[in-house]
């Protein structure tokens, strides 16, 4: 070992410190549900959390799915930021497939 | 839900949808993306919006059909942080560059606040303890958005990291407590994109003790106290709670006083009033910590006081019932909403005031007969509109509120009676809700900050814990 590597290795600092993260308890995953097999005769749900603009957003959505999907219907909620249970319970109950908007 | 679904997100918020998706185990829910430039600047009419819809239209009703990939279906990883080392070893030729690689090293880890830390070695730590006569793996509850479990010792570990003293980490425990209380809603102030914040009021006699500043500049820089539990609440928050800005944490505009949030004590030597936590139902001897939500950027009231103009007791008391009246006038509206979130009036309509008085106006007040439960009634009373000036549109709003619960069963009656020709109708659901405390100096000002009653995502925007287990103080123990 050179001078010039001894004198750094006196010199050399050590820290240990430690991990200020709090632990996160494993949460069970679930995978996406199976996908249909097309839009036709199905009736659409189309969920805002009602920040401004989504009205619009689905006006023009619902209007190209029936141009496009003559047979689909859509049932159109507004809801809470995040959806209330009886709101999914509800929309779960009328829908077959469902678009989750939000603008943020 | 048990149905084929697509979560539509702005892209700048991708991040954020990808995090909260596997914060609740669903790390593979489709996601489409339109563009937030577009979104926000088209949103406002059927017309501007259509060509962004009709170029994600085809997105997102072939993410209902197209069958699942794969690693779809894969369960995608668990949510663990367990792989995270209990403890970081840095090594460098000087303190001066081992300190630099440990900033940097957390700070790339998103385990800083930007600002200088102090290293949280071993030996820090058990030092901070002892200010706590609470065992170090004492879980205290969890902190969103990602449910991190706040135990004592990782709040021990942020505090060092603040550069806080052994003796304010029992009032940090007790914000700590607040924050993760089953029905307060930290993860609107963390979370949000509205830049909403908090605000830690100490009182009771351990502010004194530890060294807290009550007087001219209390909200500013330059005490430890103040400042370090502010800081060491900022990081346990980031730390604990997993938030990081643009990525989970979506405040548009940071939160302002982002490194210590608004961190204050009760001005106790000058009150001439009991110390707020007793309106709240704790002792007078105690020392309690009161953490409120508050709005972000410019909701903050002004009444003036101080050496701004000349004042008047009842000159301010005159500006604090007109600036409440007008200012929470404009939401009366909003309060025939089911809400945002889960209960009823939630993140909108009725709200509340913590007001900041000074000690020479609280001693007026003291003077003209007003305790604070007399000031909060005085006030209440003179916040009334008169039933005949209000609009259609509020009085419908008003008899919602009542239907909705967003006016609690035991105002009900005082509303419907308000509700009726020659009836005068309060803008805040009760008196209760002005809360009064007492700090700064001589001169000083009187303001208020406000919030929602209800926050969007839980109960409650207001706690207050008592301080316990402080072993270098003779208060809090």
């Amino acid at each position: 070992m050179n001078s010039k590597a001894a004198s750094a290795k006196s010199d050399e600092v050590t820290l240990n410190v430690l991990n200020p993260r709090g632990k996160i308890e494993a949460v069970p995953a679930t995978s996406p549900n199976p996908r249909l097999d097309n839009l036709d005769g199905k009736t659409i749900g189309l969920y805002s959390n009602s920040k401004p603009g989504m009205d619009n957003f689905y006006t023009v959505f619902e209007e190209l799915l029936k141009k496009k999907y003559p047979t689909a219907k859509v049932v159109s909620m507004q809801g809470a930021f995040l959806i209330r249970d009886e709101d999914a319970q509800s929309l779960a109950r009328q829908a077959d497939a469902f678009v989750y908007g939000v603008g943020d | 839900m048990g149905l084929p679904g697509v979560f539509m997100v702005c892209n700048t918020f991708a991040d954020d949808a990808k995090s909260a998706a596997a914060d609740n185990g669903m790390p593979t829910v489709r996601r489409r993306e339109i563009s937030s430039a577009d979104f926000y600047k088209l949103r406002g009419d059927v017309k501007t919006i259509s060509p962004l819809v009709e170029g994600v239209f085809d997105a997102l009703t072939k993410a209902l059909t197209d069958p699942l990939a794969p690693e779809e279906l894969e369960k995608g990883e668990q949510i663990v942080s367990d792989d995270l080392p209990a403890e970081v070893t840095v090594t460098a030729d000087s303190y001066r560059l081992a300190l630099e690689d440990f900033n940097q090293m957390y700070l790339d880890r998103r385990w800083g606040d930007g600002l200088p830390l102090i290293p949280p070695t071993p030996d820090a730590v058990k030092w901070m303890l002892s200010g706590t006569s609470r065992r170090r793996d004492e879980v205290i509850g969890t902190i969103n958005p990602k449910h991190g479990i706040a135990t004592i010792e990782k709040i021990a570990v942020n505090a060092v990291m603040a550069g806080a003293k052994p003796e304010y980490l029992p009032v940090i425990i007790a914000a700590v407590e607040c924050l993760t209380d089953d029905s307060f809603d930290d993860l609107h102030i963390l979370a949000s994109a509205g830049s909403f914040n908090l605000l830690t009021v100490v009182s009771g006699p351990i502010a004194e003790e530890i060294g807290m500043e009550a007087g001219i500049g209390f909200m500013g820089h330059g005490w430890r106290a103040n400042n370090t539990i502010g800081r060491a609440i900022r990081l346990a928050t980031l730390n604990i709670g997993h938030t990081w800005p643009a990525i989970n944490d979506m405040a548009l505009t940071g939160r302002i006083s982002p490194h210590t949030f608004f961190t204050i004590c009760e001005n106790a030597e000058f009150s001439p009033w009991q110390p707020y936590h007793a309106s709240r139902g704790f002792n007078k001897g105690d020392s309690c910590v009161t953490v409120a939500s508050i709005h972000g950027e410019s909701q903050l009231n002004h009444f003036y006081g101080g050496m701004i103009g000349t004042w008047t007791a009842p000159g301010v008391l005159d500006r604090m019932v007109e600036d409440i009246q007008r200012n929470d006038r404009r939401s009366l509206f909003l309060w025939g909403s089911k809400g945002v979130g889960k209960y009823p009036g939630s993140g909108e309509g009725p709200r509340n005031h913590m007001i900041i008085v000074f000690p020479e106006l609280a001693v007026e007040f003291k003077k003209m007969g007003f305790d604070q439960q007399k000031l909060q009634n005085e006030i209440y009373k003179r916040i009334s509109n008169p039933y005949e000036d209000l609009n259609p549109a509020e009085r419908k709003a008003m008899q919602k509120a009542i239907e909705l619960g967003v006016i609690p069963a035991g105002r009900k009656e005082i509303f419907q009676l308000a509700l009726k020709a020659g009836g005068k109708v309060p803008v805040l659901v009760s008196p209760d809700d002005l809360h009064v405390f007492v700090a700064g100096g001589a001169p000083g000002c009187a303001f208020s900050l406000n919030y929602y009653r209800v926050p969007p995502y839980n109960k409650t925007a207001l706690m207050t814990k008592k301080i316990t287990g402080a072993v270098l103080t003779r208060a809090g123990q």
